[in-house]
């Protein structure tokens, strides 16, 4: 995907998946009278949480040019070890400490394969995806653990007092006010652009890329575990196959949000605009009585434009100057 | 010495030898593994993954992926049971799923080949629309037993020479296209895209050509794979082939077919899905309980993917070596 913020394009990406959020939340108000109350929008924000959490760290690491499919693995060993923990009579707070720690061991992991070994990262991380949730099976066996605390479950069912928001907003909105900061205002978000535009060239200018990609791996399951966290309170429950498939929706949401996977493109509130597109489509297209079905070919069929759309704008752009410039030479 | 060094290069021997190993060390644990009808279970339960990896290889030699296969094998194993039920011949229902599964890869191969989009992100985009018409056609229903064409049903149950007649489609299938990929210049050409696309297409190959009809290829044949689902199970939901891509790109991966492109061959992809189902098998023969079996898989893949990396360098510097000399 190219960059299209040249001046000539006011209308770039990014904006245009924001614009495409407040057409579909003015078309889901139409559609249903259910839409807009605060119960689904309480729903809404509630159900794209965890996908929020984990595009925030697979944004960095496409954008550096890499990819993680194990983050549905991590969140839901994360979500296992808590579970065992807790089960094993460790306090919960402790436990949920264990089952951060366990998603941060799981993110070196994949780092440590991929910038130590040289190993490509999809590669790695579809065996790493196996291998996480395999650990899942194996703490659980097939017994999910149900019986947590009442008080950290209302934490993750219900709304701060007084507003339809749930309380993991104040996490979702924290994690991605700080992650946009980092990325587009310091220098190890320059960095990151960096790595991902060209590798070599960065190293030679002498950015650490094997660390920052290291710290990116890390960081991405410390925010999976976060996400497994946040999935445990609201389901209420510690399950081995919690979260299956939950990756593609990451990198779907991540890639339609403006995100080049060919790395060195992206923007964090284009990213954040289409988790919440995405979210916001489902609802809708639920509440006007569309089965699943059609999320499911509505978000291909977007995740398809995302990558189809700046290949024409680009096309056009090159015909454009070629003419001009064929007519400055006349 | 010099001579085990350069069979350990050959990309299939490491997946052979590993079989070799589980296969006789759980048998020296647990004599009944030795036993004719854990073999045929094995290939009987490997056909589908062993079909998909024969098709995923034509991809993944090119540098590219096929995630989109599971979805397809799904669609198409449900469309044969409901479309035989409705009373079509078992030659029509099976030319709709080559069709399905040919146009699918048509328009993965098109998009990859002529827009110059990445193939992962295309073929994640078909796999979720591919299942999401498949739902809405489907509209919940259960493909059951009765349904089932007969031939399909029949094959499912029966062998030929004591092996499943599903593993020999398999062994029929990938003598086709190893021959193909030895002997024809068309599929030749896939090593050399994925050697290096710029290059090959420096040289003359039609590159865009040869991608869009390895991604057709790939499709066609993980259609008609749809009708070894349906032999193997009898049965077909909307279920039918989740997240089966996954463990067919690990199949491939074990086998020696590089995810960076150029090498590899059917005869491993095979070789690795057969892996997968003997250790699948094994767990259970030696009491180790089931949950065990996908972080051992998942462990299995990271091996493969670190030897394939360190044959390759290996390769390399004796190559630099060879020149220098």
């Amino acid at each position: 995907m190219t960059n299209l913020s040249t001046p000539k394009n006011l209308l770039t990406w990014d904006k245009g998946v924001v614009l495409f959020l407040v057409i579909s939340i003015f078309i889901g108000s139409f559609a249903s009278e259910y839409f807009a109350t605060a119960s689904n929008l309480s729903f809404v924000i509630a159900s794209i949480a965890e996908i929020a959490i984990i595009a925030i760290a697979m944004a960095y690491l496409i954008i550096a040019g890499e990819i993680d499919l194990s983050v549905a693995s991590i969140m839901a060993l994360t979500s296992a070890s808590v579970g065992y923990a807790f089960q094993a009579g460790v306090a919960f707070e402790l436990a949920v400490v264990i089952g951060l720690v366990v998603g941060l061991l799981a993110g070196l992991f994949n780092g440590v394969l991929v910038t130590v070994f040289g190993l490509p990262s999809l590669a790695v991380t579809i065996a790493t995806l196996a291998l996480f949730r395999g650990l899942c099976w194996v703490l659980l066996e097939n017994k999910p653990v149900n019986q947590l605390p009442r008080e950290w479950i209302d934490l993750g069912n219900k709304n701060i007092p007084g507003t339809f928001f749930p309380w993991a907003t104040i996490l979702v909105v924290l994690l991605a006010g700080t992650a946009w900061f980092v990325l587009h205002h310091t220098k190890l978000g320059r960095w990151v652009f960096a790595i991902g535009t060209n590798a070599d060239a960065s190293r030679f200018s002498g950015i650490p890329v094997n660390s920052v990609k290291l710290g990116l791996f890390a960081f991405t399951g410390l925010m999976s575990a976060v996400a497994g966290v946040v999935y445990t309170l609201r389901f209420a429950s510690a399950s081995p196959d919690g979260g299956t498939g939950y990756e593609l929706s990451v990198i779907a949401a991540v890639l339609f949000g403006g995100v080049a996977i060919a790395g060195g493109v992206g923007t964090m509130w284009g990213v954040l605009a289409a988790v919440l597109s995405l979210g916001v489509i489902k609802s809708g297209l639920q509440l006007a009585g569309f089965s699943a079905n059609a999320l499911l070919i509505v978000s291909g069929g977007l995740l398809l434009i995302s990558v189809i759309l700046p290949r024409v704008t680009e096309f056009v752009r090159v015909h454009r100057s070629k003419a001009s410039t064929i007519k400055r030479t006349q | 010495m010099r001579a085990l060094g350069r069979l350990i290069r050959v990309r299939e021997v490491p997946v052979l030898l590993g079989l070799v190993i589980v296969f006789v060390g759980t048998g020296l644990l647990n004599p009944i593994f030795f036993s004719v009808s854990i073999l045929n279970d094995i290939l009987f339960g490997v056909a589908i993954v062993a079909t998909l990896a024969i098709a995923q290889t034509f991809v993944i030699v090119m540098r590219h992926i096929d995630l989109s296969v599971g979805s397809v094998v799904g669609f198409t194993s449900f469309l044969i049971g409901d479309l035989s039920s409705k009373g079509f011949s078992l030659g029509a229902v099976l030319l709709a799923a080559l069709l399905v599964g040919a146009s699918v890869g048509a328009v993965n191969g098109f998009l990859v080949a002529y827009l110059g989009l990445p193939s992962l992100v295309v073929t994640l985009a078909t796999l979720y629309i591919v299942r999401g018409i498949f739902n809405e056609v489907g509209k919940g229903q259960t493909i059951v037993e009765s349904m089932v064409p007969e031939e399909l049903n029949w094959l499912g149950l029966n062998r030929l020479f004591g092996i499943s007649y599903l593993f020999i489609i398999v062994l029929v299938l990938m003598v086709f296209a190893g021959f193909l990929m030895h002997r024809t210049r068309a599929a030749r050409d896939l090593y050399a895209i994925g050697s290096n696309p710029s290059a090959a297409g420096l040289v003359g190959i039609p590159v865009k050509l040869r991608v869009l009809l390895a991604f057709t290829s790939t499709g066609a044949i993980s259609g008609l794979a749809g009708a070894v689902m349906l032999a193997r199970f009898n049965s077909s939901s909307t279920q039918s082939g989740l997240g089966l891509e996954l463990l067919v790109i690990a199949a491939c991966v074990v086998g020696g077919v590089s995810i960076a492109g150029g090498t590899g061959s059917v005869f491993g992809a095979v070789s690795g899905a057969v892996l997968l189902q003997t250790i699948l098998m094994a767990i259970g023969a030696l009491g180790i309980p089931q949950f065990w079996q996908l972080a051992v898989n998942g462990t299995l893949i990271i091996a493969a993917i670190g030897l394939d990396r360190y044959l390759s360098t290996r390769v390399k510097s004796s190559n630099i070596m060879g020149a220098s000399s």
